[in-house]
């Protein structure tokens, strides 16, 4: 089957971006989860914790966005739409926990593009993944599988 | 017993986790976390686009069942010990889906002071259907 997706995207590096993580969003993600953890929450805590403040899920970089992009600029240059994909799998990887305050720069690469027909039809995968430093230290790493209806 | 502190030397190859019940899912979840994480895909929150899309209506975020999943993880091992955390979404979470997560420790390593604990994790809907599969590695102190 021909593919329908533009595989020239693989590869393609996007412009870093820098997020500086607030307290607040942390506490509101955490909420959003229904994890009250006082080590996300409790400033208190936080301050006597080995961290000295508060710390993010480790989920949270899922957060880090860049606000200046067209999030749907990928899927129209990969040829699809928000109505056809779905979240196939996720990864992190972390160094040391994310706090408020700190500034990360994240780079976002494509790294692999792949086809395979299931059960509900032929799919295409789409791994990105973002690498996030703070002041050139590596803190971790995400990788997302996007997967495509086609 | 939650956020207890837990120690390498305690944790065993064939430990299961505390099992972790979330849910019922409902609307304003989504909506809150959508809020929270920044993704608004409409097919989270506008069950007339989910059908429309052929997805037979509004699911849940997959990143919401893995934030429970890490939560899992967290109220055992701590704030903080997660390193790792890789997950495959292997089917849909609908509104009222209870999901309950939990793992099961698969590996123990030591390499200087670090002491790595590796996980295969899962959640599952009310019925017993895997919704989330994956495996974590936790980073934990040793006793003395």
């Amino acid at each position: 089957m021909p593919t329908r997706l533009n595989r020239a995207v693989l590869g393609k590096e996007f412009p870093p971006y820098a997020v500086t993580v607030e307290r607040g969003k942390i506490k509101e993600f955490a909420r959003a989860i229904g994890d009250l953890n006082p080590f996300y929450l409790d400033d208190r805590v936080g301050a006597a914790s080995e961290w000295g403040d508060i710390i993010a899920p480790p989920t949270f970089a899922t957060t880090f966005r860049d606000e200046t992009a067209d999030t749907n600029a990928l899927l129209r240059e990969l040829g699809t739409d928000i109505s056809r994909v779905l979240h196939g799998e996720q990864e992190f990887e972390l160094h040391r926990p994310l706090q408020p305050g700190r500034t990360y720069l994240c780079r976002a690469k494509v790294v692999d593009i792949y086809e395979k027909t299931g059960k509900s039809g032929p799919m295409a995968f789409v791994v990105r993944e973002t690498i996030i430093t703070e002041r050139d230290e590596l803190v971790g790493a995400m990788r997302s599988t996007t997967v495509v209806r086609l | 017993m939650k956020y207890a502190k837990i120690y390498a030397d305690d944790v065993n190859v064939g430990d299961e986790l505390p099992p972790l019940a979330k849910g019922p899912i409902q609307q304003i979840q989504l909506t809150r976390y959508a809020g929270a994480s920044g993704d608004f895909n409409p097919i989270h929150q506008d069950d007339e686009f989910a059908r429309a899309a052929g997805m037979g209506g509004v699911f849940a975020h997959g990143m919401l069942s893995m934030g429970f999943v890490a939560q899992a993880l967290t109220d055992w091992a701590g704030a903080g010990r997660v390193t790792k955390l890789g997950v495959r979404f292997a089917a849909l979470v609908r509104l009222k889906d209870v999901v309950t997560c939990r793992g099961r420790v698969v590996g123990k390593s030591s390499k200087d002071d670090r002491h790595l604990i590796e996980l295969e994790v899962w959640a599952e809907n009310q019925r017993g259907e895997k919704v989330v599969s994956g495996r974590a590695t936790v980073a934990l102190p040793a006793r003395g």
